[in-house]
């Protein structure tokens, strides 16, 4: 079990993605999953940073909860109501590249990577649950 | 962030180490820009050296193939590490930009 309270800012991407790597560290987990962990954590956070907020000093809740056969990321924010998971463009990954719009991939990315994602407005606090099967 | 070229010709090579992340992007986008000519035909990206992407340095990616594709010169990827490969296919930029395993062979893929 892992758990940050990061500052809305980028710089504490680095701090997320050493802790996470100490847990992946201490328990073996391979290379891919590693990676994908911390891709799916570094996505929903910058989302949140970006869009969810404006100006600083807000707190993200990250909860990482490691069982035998799953990994479950908890993700908590103040910002505004926002829903990734229905409101997020979805991007158009077999257009040519001439017509391949910029951006858009962050949560899409995400939503490929994981097995499960659910999102829930709840006290004025965005939680996102999403969850990785080990295989 | 650091990132080396090598031009030979109308072709330059950018070798790019480290992270492509939401923290470094503009960087890499900055040491990309300066490091492309407008007479640079072929651009070969070579990721060896990279152990993260993420969607910000696609983005700069994606950026990048489309400047060159505007003036008619192309850009090639090559040695990517394998879970990087596999961001690149579900963005389906496997479908857009070419791939290659190792440098010798995209370079052999010009002629």
């Amino acid at each position: 079990m892992l758990s940050l309270c990061l500052e809305s800012r980028l710089e504490e991407l680095q701090r997320i993605e050493a802790a996470v790597e100490d847990l992946g560290e201490r328990e073996q987990w391979p290379p891919n999953l590693l990676y994908q962990v911390k891709l799916v954590l570094e996505e929903v956070i910058v989302n949140i940073i970006n869009y969810g907020y404006e100006g600083g000093g807000h707190k993200i809740d990250v909860h990482l909860i490691s069982e035998p056969d799953t990994l479950t990321i908890k993700i908590a924010d103040d910002g505004r109501a926002f829903d990734p998971l229905s409101q997020a463009p979805t991007p158009d990954v077999d257009a040519n590249l001439e017509d391949r719009p910029i951006g858009g991939l962050g949560v899409y990315l995400v939503q490929s990577l994981v097995d499960e994602a659910h999102y829930r407005r709840e006290q004025h606090r965005n939680h996102l649950t999403l969850v990785k099967r080990r295989d | 962030m650091e990132i080396s070229t090598e031009r030979e010709g109308s072709l330059l090579v950018a070798r790019a180490g480290g992270r492509l992340d939401s923290i470094n992007a503009r960087e890499f986008d900055d040491a990309l820009k300066s490091a492309i000519s407008e007479s640079d035909q072929v651009l070969i990206m070579d990721l060896e050296k990279v152990s993260y992407v993420s969607s910000a340095g696609l983005r700069v990616i994606l950026l990048t193939a489309k400047t060159l594709q505007q003036r008619s010169a192309k850009l090639l990827i090559c040695s990517l590490a394998e879970p990087i490969r596999e961001v690149f296919e579900i963005s389906g930029f496997d479908k857009i930009i070419p791939i290659h395993a190792d440098l010798a062979a995209a370079r052999a893929s010009i002629g």
